[in-house]
């Protein structure tokens, strides 16, 4: 027990200003699920400005807008030995989204900026225009000797690449994750923790919630595995998450019945197309390859799209068409 | 101007066209008239819309914003066919190019006014087509982040529309918003805002507002102080690092009483104005529309009187009576709606059960992340039986779990969400059903027995 008698000092730092993709339900979360095994918890704000309290045994740091990242950097980084100084101690550092990002070695904007982060996490952040967006449920974790499946949705332009002294949290198919290409989400390093993945992610996933309580409660429970609680409402929802098929977005499978409307009309034109010139004779089957050409190539790559689920919305349909577009321009010029 | 008879004629054709796709849509049931006829100008002619507003020479209004962009038109509209003129709407949620498209294809021939809900997005695109004589700014929260990007972004979409109408009509916007009101701040904007009376003791948030925009300078990045606060960020606001400030508007709402969902009392530019609809947010809505009808001679006691026979629309405080119980649909967008409606529900004494309904289809915004930033709390607190439902159900439950109450039933189905509500409402009491988007036409289908009329509104996202 520390000295104020909180078995668990929770912090959740810039709660006014992190605050985008509900990050006060995993602060919430995790207090609750520490108050209702009998621990003393703390609940801590720390906005800019204001110190972390000595006996932080967990702290929390979520997702902003850029302009709010850009407004908390400076007092951010001021804090660089105060958080390693609590890591060292033993104390759990939660960063989600764009709190990941933060405890990472450094972000690398759009424009090419190049930000330091507070180089708890050896990993790197580079922006990029087209985001990472949509529903996860395929991800496993490995996380202190326990292994979960994780659930959540995330919504990212950075592409996050791990160093050496970081481990993955989770594996995920390509598509998503810390760069949506080497199926890795989230990494771990001594107690500091960092994940893209919102719904929030605690909530939703009590066995994640449950592995970062007993590593935070260690100093009071010498390490004892932590009582099991009633999880009828969470194990519920976390299941229904972890069942849905990967990417059900109704746009998309509006997108797709209309690509493959107009493929088909493209077959049946390109058909037409063959057949008369096949009456005509001469050009024939150069000109039957031209015209079916194009549906195969949409065809192709409609599908290929769809299957991969870090294509953003607008990007899609720009996409299919462009295909399309250069596959006829290709044709012409036959 | 008058077009050539050609083009008139023209459009004369796309017209019945217009017409055409919408009696087809319609005996089909397929509900997807309104998107479908204006996709079909859209695609065909998009100098169509131009000429068509030009053609109501009684001015258009074109209301934006991420919240109450529907009712605020709708009174807009309210008060303007009161004073005669015929007046053309589009309908809730088609608020893309398309759906102004339709409206303008299938507008009455006396038609001399226009007013228009404009998504964020199409504001680029249709101010300088309808070329409005007021443009109504009402807000930016945070709201469908996977679709529309961050409230910065949309404030800079609101600002670029308020630079086109400049010097040729008028910007009226929400002053209590900091950073919508720092967007327009070169377009000398007609400002309103409202001001409260003391927080009942059971709605006190206690700590941060977690459903609120972070309270930033929008100049500077500096803290914000507030002399007065109403919804999550809303309020008056001054920055002691820079000196910014929002200043006192014309248009100032005061609420006065209690409101309930049906009715509310408002002091504003002198004049008592008693609305048919309760809330917050909605006297939010009245002053922009009282500020709106100025911009076209109308005062204030006329618009009063307008707005006294005005009652809620499709799903926003919507009354249905189902089998002698009333439900009460309350449309929820995002965490500060939420909020809002949470403390009309918890004031509203004939509400004696609640229907929790979460949805993620694209419509409702695919991360329900935003549930655990509403404060659903005073819900617990004042004992309401809450029954989850939409496609997140089980997420609702959670949410509920850790405000500290528990869900009597958890249902996506919205017919047997609907009964499980009406069984835990105690007789003679209402249920209050706060509903996402889509999950707000779930429960209209289910509550009405027909799909037909909700399906005919689905947003074009």
């Amino acid at each position: 027990m520390s000295a104020n008698g909180a078995d668990l000092v929770v912090v959740h730092l810039y709660p006014r200003l992190l605050r985008t993709y509900g990050d006060r339900g995993n602060v919430l979360t995790l207090a609750r699920r520490a108050e209702w095994r009998g621990f003393q918890v703390r609940l801590v704000d720390v906005e800019v400005g204001e110190p972390l309290p000595p006996d932080a045994g967990l702290v929390v740091l979520g997702g902003g807008t850029d302009r709010v990242q850009e407004i908390i950097g400076a007092d951010l980084a001021s804090r660089r030995a105060e958080l390693g100084g609590a890591a060292a101690r033993g104390a759990v550092i939660l960063g989600i989204c764009g709190g990941y990002q933060f405890l990472g070695r450094r972000y690398v904007t759009l424009e090419g900026r190049s930000i330091e982060g507070l180089g708890l996490l050896d990993v790197e952040t580079v922006a990029r225009a087209r985001r990472i967006i949509g529903r996860v449920n395929k991800a496993h974790a490995a996380l202190w000797g326990r292994e979960f499946d994780l659930v959540g949705f995330e919504n990212h332009g950075g592409r996050t690449s791990l160093g050496p002294q970081a481990t993955p949290l989770a594996r995920v198919p390509r598509g998503g994750g810390n760069d949506g290409r080497d199926g890795t989400e989230g990494a771990v390093q001594g107690t500091i923790l960092g994940t893209y993945l919102h719904g929030p992610v605690v909530p939703v996933n009590p066995a994640f919630a449950d592995a970062v309580l007993e590593r935070a409660l260690a100093p009071a429970t010498g390490g004892a595995p932590l009582a099991p609680l009633e999880d009828g409402a969470e194990r519920r929802a976390h299941d229904e998450a972890l069942r849905r098929p990967p990417e059900s977005a109704p746009r998309r499978r509006r997108l797709l019945a209309v690509a493959a409307v107009l493929a088909l009309l493209l077959a049946l034109a390109g058909r037409a197309a063959a057949t008369e010139i096949d009456e005509d004779g001469a050009l024939g089957t150069r000109v039957a390859v031209c015209a079916t050409n194009p549906t195969e190539v949409l065809l192709h790559r409609t599908v290929r799209t769809v299957h991969d689920r870090t294509v953003h919305h607008g990007g899609y349909v720009g996409w299919s068409i462009r295909s399309s577009a250069s596959a006829a321009s290709h044709c012409s010029s036959i | 101007m008058r077009p050539s008879p050609p083009v008139r004629a023209y459009d004369g054709t796309v017209r019945a066209l217009a017409l055409g796709v919408r009696g087809a849509s319609r005996l089909a049931r397929t509900g997807a008239g309104t998107s479908l006829r204006g996709l079909v100008i859209q695609k065909l002619d998009p100098g169509f819309v131009r000429r068509r507003a030009a053609r109501l020479d009684g001015g258009i209004v074109v209301v934006s914003g991420t919240n109450g962009k529907t009712t605020t038109a709708a009174m807009i509209a309210a008060i303007l066919r009161s004073g005669g003129d015929g007046v053309v709407t589009n309908a809730s949620g088609a608020n893309l190019f398309r759906g102004v498209a339709a409206s303008l294809a299938t507008m009455p021939t006396g038609s001399r006014a226009g007013v228009f809900e404009v998504d964020e997005g199409a504001l680029a695109r249709l101010v300088p087509a309808l070329r409005p004589r007021a443009l109504v700014l009402t807000n930016v929260f945070r709201d469908q982040l996977d679709r529309f990007g961050e409230p910065e972004t949309v404030a800079g979409l609101l600002g670029d529309a308020a630079r086109l109408v400049r010097g040729t009509g008028a910007v009226v916007a929400n002053v209590d918003d900091p950073l919508l009101w720092h967007a327009v701040r070169d377009t000398e904007p007609v400002g309103y805002g409202v001001v409260t009376p003391p927080e009942p003791p059971e709605m006190a948030a206690g700590g941060p507002v977690f459903d609120a925009e972070p309270e930033v300078c929008p100049r500077c990045g500096g803290p914000l102080a507030y002399r007065r606060r109403t919804i999550a960020h809303l309020g008056a606001a001054s920055c002691a690092a820079c000196g910014w400030s929002t200043p006192d508007p014309p248009f100032l709402a005061e609420v006065r009483g209690a409101s309930t969902f049906d009715s509310m009392s408002l002091r504003l530019s002198d004049v008592d104005v008693d609305v048919g609809i309760g809330g917050l947010h909605n006297a939010y809505n009245a002053a922009a529309a009282v500020a709106a009808a100025s911009t076209f001679g109308v005062t204030a006691r006329d618009a009063a009187v307008a707005l006294r026979e005005f009652s809620a629309r499709f799903g926003r405080t919507e009354r249905l009576d189902v089998d002698g119980a009333r439900v009460w649909v309350l449309l929820m967008k995002n965490p500060a709606g939420a909020s809002v409606l949470v403390r009309q529900v918890v004031a509203e004494r004939r509400v004696g059960a609640v229907l929790l309904m979460v949805s993620d289809r694209d419509a409702d915004g695919r991360d329900v992340s935003w549930i655990w930033d509403a404060n659903f709390e005073p819900l617990v607190r004042r004992g309401l039986p809450i029954v989850a439902g939409g496609i997140r159900a089980a997420d609702v439950a959670v949410r509920v779990k850790y405000a500290g109450g528990e869900t009597v039933a958890v249902e996506p189905d919205p017919g047997r969400a609907l009964a499980a509500a009406r069984g835990a409402a105690p007789s003679g009491t209402d249920v209050a059903a706060l509903a996402t988007y889509t999950s707000m036409l779930d429960l209209r289908g289910a509550a009405l027995g027909s799909k037909v009329d909700a399906v005919a509104e689905v947003a074009p996202v």
